[in-house]
């Protein structure tokens, strides 16, 4: 296991003074029973597990989405799951969107070129939930919350008017649910501020509702540049589009506050409203606000389970190994994008007016790409400023550029593959130049 | 398919969005009325095409030859789920087995998945619907299929829902 980052000592709920923890053992004992975290998958399968809640000591996306989604698929049909976890700095995009187009991947880990990857490795990741919506930012300030129930009694609203429930509990008394089934802040100014947003998975069975928390995300002013693509001028691209909102942390209702703010209590009051919403067994709440306390463990009553999971149960469980592997996977982060025309000129399907291309580039240049499943099918690459030369040009690349997927054309490969078949009637210079401005705005470093 | 069948299969789906009472639906129904038992019995009609329903809300309908299925999601679903945003649609040629996804639809940040009724190969994709995936909205049950299926063992039918059975499914939600 990873050593504990900031995140996951955050997690460490109700900070209960951890040699109180061994005295409370036994008196809790009489009412359900401890079980070894590595029965997790079975515990969670168990018919009677009607209730279950859960906390995340892993900060990982990959595994905190995977265990998700196997709660998703095992999970008693009938039964209510709450599952509270944090993760490491991440970009989340919807299952439908577009990562050229949602995000800016130069500020994110490049995951695109194994040789640099130790290169970025402080960078925020790039991920592709299964639920649908737009793009988040994620990072240790944030709480991300997950309910999963039967699919009957769903309402896309009732959840977000759960947390809404839980944060007026700790006194973030200005929130309410929007009619996009997010949380937003009103701080007074005209537009309100978005604190969370909501996204669903639904199954023949289930229902999926998860949602950000900006509680208290030191990045908060800076979380739009992970979300602004450098492509966005020229990309248009079928799926689903983010819709922009200005942020606030919950925290900042708190500056003047004589009563700190502190995520451990959100996370106790949002099991409190969980609880209350679906009936839950005492016991079981009591065990959930202590999860953290001691080594992640188990607990289990006839109706219920409650306690702590992470990278142990995620590995340790096939299913969730498969599913963390998925969501790790290029194909599933680039080649189920969509399909998208990226083009720096106006076209029928983008009629769009585009800002002048650098002086660099020789003037006539164009550059158009229409991808399927992150492929290229079509393209038209030109630097000519006459028709017939500009189609023959755009032939000649497009050979080459044929049924490539996106991601893995590095800056070098776009120099190699321009010089190859422009370098006959191209200055050198020209096209070393097109291939960092295709580069740069496909999110890659191109300043080497 | 043939001009025929194209005349036939509208009227499954009027029944259904009509929301007749439920005796008045199964009589009509030509699901219903159909016996189960082997794909000859009614290849050998082209009036006799089959639909069935899953659970999961979604539709199946067996061509007159009996071989080839168009799939889709039902009225209820595409009401339900609200205004669809995006159609993921299967490759062609993919192998699909039964219960499993053959495609998901995006709607109000939801994205639901589109199981397979049966086994088969996908043989066509409803390229419309790559660019108006509201299609499904206005009409499920009709020209916005999503898929058409090679069926490996169209006897996997029978054990599928009659428009009925359906029906009675939605009761209880």
């Amino acid at each position: 296991m990873r050593p504990p980052r900031r995140g996951s000592c955050l997690l460490s709920s109700l900070r209960t003074p951890t040699w109180l923890a061994p005295a409370l053992r036994p008196v809790f004992v009489r009412y359900n029973s401890s079980f070894s975290s590595d029965q997790f998958a079975q515990l969670a399968r168990r018919e009677s597990s009607q209730h279950q809640i859960y906390q995340s000591f892993s900060t990982n996306p990959y595994v905190n989405l995977s265990i998700e989604h196997f709660l998703l698929e095992n999970a008693p049909p009938d039964s209510s799951i709450l599952f509270l976890y944090i993760n490491q700095p991440c970009v989340v995009i919807g299952r439908n969107q577009n990562p050229w187009h949602e995000t800016n991947l130069l500020a994110l880990q490049n995951d695109r070129e194994p040789i640099t990857r130790e290169k970025n490795d402080n960078g925020a990741l790039l991920v592709r939930r299964r639920s649908g919506g737009g793009a988040v930012y994620h990072d240790e300030g944030n709480l991300n919350y997950s309910v999963i129930s039967p699919r009957t009694t769903f309402t896309r609203n009732k959840h977000a008017e759960m947390v809404v429930r839980a944060l007026h509990r700790v006194g973030a008394t200005n929130t309410s649910v929007n009619d996009r089934h997010d949380i937003v802040m009103s701080t007074g100014q005209p537009q309100p501020r978005k604190i969370s947003g909501s996204a669903f998975k639904l199954t023949r069975h289930r229902a999926l509702h998860h949602g950000t928390c900006l509680l208290d995300t030191p990045n908060i002013n800076r979380l739009g540049s992970f979300l602004r693509s450098p492509a966005r001028d020229y990309i248009k691209a079928k799926g689903v589009e983010s819709v922009r909102s200005p942020v606030a942390n919950v925290s900042s209702v708190f500056v003047d506050a004589m009563m700190p703010f502190s995520i451990e209590r959100v996370m106790a009051s949002i099991v409190e409203e969980f609880a209350q919403m679906y009936q839950v067994d005492a016991d079981a709440v009591r065990r959930a606000q202590r999860a953290h306390v001691l080594e992640p463990e188990l607990y289990a009553g006839d109706t219920w389970v409650a306690g702590a999971v992470g990278e142990s149960q995620g590995y340790g469980e096939p299913d969730i190994k498969k599913g963390i592997d998925e969501l790790m996977s290029l194909e599933w982060k680039y080649t189920q994008t969509p399909q998208f025309i990226f083009s720096t000129y106006p076209i029928e399907d983008d009629p769009r007016e585009r800002l002048p291309l650098p002086s660099t580039l020789p003037p006539a240049t164009r550059v158009f790409l229409r991808l399927k499943h992150g492929a290229i099918i079509e393209s038209h690459i030109s630097t000519s400023g006459d028709a017939s030369e500009a189609s023959e040009q755009a032939a000649r690349v497009h050979e080459a550029l044929n049924g490539r997927k996106l991601h893995e054309i590095t800056p070098a490969q776009w120099r190699e593959v321009l010089l190859d078949r422009l370098g006959a009637d191209v200055e050198d210079k020209s096209l070393v130049e097109l291939a960092k401005f295709i580069g740069s705005k496909l999110g890659w470093d191109t300043s080497s | 398919m043939s001009a025929i069948a194209r005349s036939v299969r509208p009227f499954a789906s009027r029944v259904l969005s009509q929301k007749l009472p439920l005796a008045a639906a199964c009589r009509v129904s030509p699901a219903t009325a159909f016996p189960r038992g082997s794909v000859r019995n009614f290849s050998q009609s082209p009036f006799m095409e089959l639909k069935k329903y899953t659970e999961s809300h979604e539709w199946i309908e067996l061509a007159a030859d009996g071989k080839t299925a168009k799939v889709g999601i039902t009225e209820y679903a595409a009401h339900s789920l609200g205004d669809v945003v995006f159609v993921e649609l299967p490759e062609v040629d993919a192998e699909v087995s039964a219960g499993e996804p053959v495609g998901a639809v995006e709607s109000v940040k939801s994205a639901s998945d589109v199981n397979s009724p049966v086994s088969g190969k996908v043989i066509n994709v409803n390229s419309i619907l790559e660019d108006k995936a509201k299609f499904i909205n206005e009409s499920p049950e009709g020209d916005a299929w999503i898929a058409e299926i090679e069926v490996k063992d169209a006897s996997e039918l029978d054990n599928l829902l009659d428009a009925k059975a359906y029906k009675e499914t939605l009761g209880d939600e």
